[in-house]
């Protein structure tokens, strides 16, 4: 049952990870909790279902056109909303993410409606591997995979590119990066643009893995919250790290101790990161000198 | 002079009485010479949203006796409310349903936290309320002269699964997974009770909380319990997911539900094929039956609402709605809130699509009955038995 719990933890906690980095793309450049991220990626799962389900589009073409989507519905929130802002303080910032959080549910109940629908992804959530009597998912094995892979390719892009390297930039210091001649704001939606696909594709695994309805990514996008503290909001390797601790932990403790307070020991992690470590596990801490 | 001091004195005499004089002797509330006003709350919005569709449900009967020309002349004008499964909102929907609308009665709504929330102010101000929907205790006691339940008890329907699981089909290590709200914890009163009854022992009590949706650990530790069936009493989405999970590590019991997620259809679309086997009790008829009033219905369905889904939940909303009817035309053309508790004293085994009811002076559980049925591999459900009597 150990090693079960520990597979299981790290599938679920990859999904964490996903949408925690995709949060923390976004806290980087503008100190934003993006509190629209699940439906952002909750909203950018039901269109790849419509173009897999009503016009039966193949897997692959469906998922670049919801990366498609996704990139278009972070440039089109920062520009049409964030930008417009008067003199925004961070606060007032993240008050128009919950706003437009509630715009993408309303418009998906709308749209979609109520029910619960069950994802078409081309790997199945029931057939296993069995490695050495330890059980595997399908599902579960390559949704750690995945979230490897783009992990990795993150690293890269933040690394190597150019576009990267302005991205870091202008998450450090803005000015000094506009004056160096780089557009910060084009930058700035291009982060979202970023932040909004990781964020589809945790959508799309976290359908997979479950269920998908509108209200699917609300206990997700609390726990990836809670992995992102844990692992360190500024800290990009902090938060997979935080992620795949938060998945094995809370499986841990359900299996071992209490299912009833499972889902509670994300929140007491926050509290105890908060008054022990807030910078996280592997963020540098900062003081500012006033 | 008493001309000058006559008229204001009358006039003020006036006004003392028209305040003054009860409601009944004035206008009944929410009814007039060619209407009755009713109203609904249900999330058509938020986690809840799928059980929405009662409301809408309701809606489409409401239609199809409108269009039969109403009850004594008197058509229904129907409120629906959007609650999204918050019990403040409900509070303030109730408020202005008594208040600002000044309906007839409640029918239906869907929920125990929010139905609590009103219960009070609506018995307060002796507004009828019809079936509220979910079997808990908490309508019937303490006793409302002005609230009539109709959902079958969770407690007593629990209790009776569990017996026709260990009694009927054989099976002796029987586990629960349940959610952790009202309506789990109260259908665990019922299986704990039968089997505390047959002096055995649960062999896993697994429970869920209404957000989660990582449930990895909880199959785990169903499997672990070696259990041959398990009764789950939860929503849909859960129902969904632990079946997934279940699956993926090889753990197949026989599953057992109560009516809560008899929408056959919803469960074999997101479960992908997985209920099928499924043990299900139900309480009112299946979606395909061949009762006169469901082929009357269906049809009225393709006419008047075509944008729905014919769901359990959406036809749920008529079988909700008619007792309530039921007891308007009973309560003749002087309707009141009393005649229509009258009225509805009168019911006796009185049935439509849904569970037989029954209502007496000091009655006010209607719904005594289930009968069970099997998922079959295309999705619709074999029979198992006629309707039980749960409750005694």
């Amino acid at each position: 049952m150990f090693g079960q719990l520990i597979v299981s933890g790290l599938a679920v906690g990859a999904c964490y990870a996903l949408l925690a980095i995709a949060m923390v793309i976004i806290y980087k450049s503008s100190e934003v909790l993006n509190f629209a991220q699940g439906e952002m990626a909750m909203v950018s799962t039901f269109v790849a279902f419509m173009l897999l389900d009503a016009y039966h589009v193949p897997f692959p073409w469906a998922a670049a056109l919801t990366f498609l989507f996704a990139i278009l519905l972070g440039i089109f929130f920062e520009i049409v909303f964030l930008r417009q802002a008067k003199d925004p303080t961070v606060i007032g910032l993240i008050i128009i993410t919950l706003g437009f959080e509630m715009v993408l549910m309303g418009f998906a109940g709308w749209k979609w409606g109520p029910d619960q629908r069950s994802f078409p992804f081309p790997i199945s959530n029931i057939e296993a591997y069995n490695f050495y009597g330890l059980i595997i998912s399908k599902i579960n094995f390559w949704t750690i995979l995945i979230t490897l892979v783009l992990m990795f390719i993150l690293f890269l892009f933040f690394r190597y590119t150019k576009l990267g390297i302005a991205m870091r930039a202008t998450q450090q210091n803005q000015l000094a990066a506009r004056v160096m001649g780089i557009r910060t704001k084009w930058i700035l939606s291009f982060t979202w643009a970023i932040s909004s696909i990781v964020g589809a594709v945790a959508g799309m695994l976290i359908a997979a893995l479950g269920i998908l309805d509108p209200p699917m990514m609300m206990d997700p996008l609390l726990k990836g919250f809670a992995s992102a503290v844990l692992g360190g909001m500024t800290s990009l390797p902090g938060t997979a790290v935080g992620g795949a601790m938060l998945g094995i932990i809370e499986n841990l403790f359900g299996g071992y101790v209490s299912l009833a307070f499972k889902s509670a020991v994300a929140f007491i992690i926050i509290i105890l990161m908060l008054c022990i470590k807030p910078s996280g596990l592997l963020a540098k801490h900062y003081v500012k000198k006033v | 002079m008493i001309q000058r001091t006559f008229v204001p004195i009358c006039s003020f005499v006036l006004i003392i009485l028209s305040i003054t004089l009860p409601v009944s002797a004035q206008q009944v509330r929410g009814v007039t010479d060619t209407e009755i006003l009713v109203g609904q709350w249900g999330p058509q919005t938020g986690p809840a949203a799928p059980w929405g569709a009662v409301a809408r449900g309701t809606d489409l009967f409401f239609k199809i006796i409108n269009e039969e020309g109403g009850i004594h002349g008197r058509k229904f004008k129907y409120y629906l409310r959007d609650d999204s499964y918050q019990p403040a909102k409900t509070k303030a929907i109730a408020k202005e349903f008594v208040e600002q609308i000044g309906v007839f009665a409640v029918v239906a709504g869907v929920g125990v936290a929010t139905g609590m929330t009103a219960r009070d102010y609506l018995m307060e101000n002796k507004m009828p309320w019809y079936g509220p929907v979910t079997g808990v205790y908490n309508w019937i006691q303490p006793f409302q002269k002005y609230l009539f339940a109709l959902y079958p008890l969770f407690d007593d329907e629990a209790y009776n699964l569990t017996g026709y699981l260990y009694e009927k089909l054989g099976y002796k290590k029987i586990g629960l997974f349940y959610q952790n709200d009202d309506y789990g914890k109260q259908g665990t009163i019922g299986v704990e009770r039968y089997l505390k009854d047959k002096e055995i022992d649960l062999v896993a009590k697994v429970s869920a909380e209404v957000t989660d949706r990582d449930l990895g650990t909880h199959a785990l530790k169903l499997k672990k319990s070696g259990a041959q069936a398990v009764i789950m009493l939860t929503m849909p989405t859960h129902a969904a997911l632990i079946l997934s999970e279940t699956a993926k590590i090889g753990f197949k019991p026989q599953w057992a539900t109560s009516n809560t997620l008899s929408d056959s259809a919803l469960m074999m679309q997101i479960t992908k094929g997985l209920w099928v086997g499924m043990i299900n009790s139900f309480f009112s008829e299946l979606p395909d039956s061949n009762h006169p009033l469901m082929v009357k219905y269906r049809e009225a369905h393709k006419k008047l609402a075509p944008q729905e889904r014919w769901g359990l939940f959406y036809y749920a909303g008529i079988g909700f709605a008619e007792p309530f009817v039921e007891g308007v035309r009973r309560a003749g053309r002087n309707l009141t809130p009393d005649s229509w508790v009258k009225a509805m004293e009168t019911l006796k085994d009185w049935q439509g699509i849904g569970v037989p009811v029954t209502y007496g002076p000091m009655e006010r559980q209607g719904g005594k009955h289930v009968f069970y049925g099997k998922v079959r591999p295309d999705g619709s459900c074999e029979r198992l038995t006629d309707w039980i009597k749960i409750t005694k």
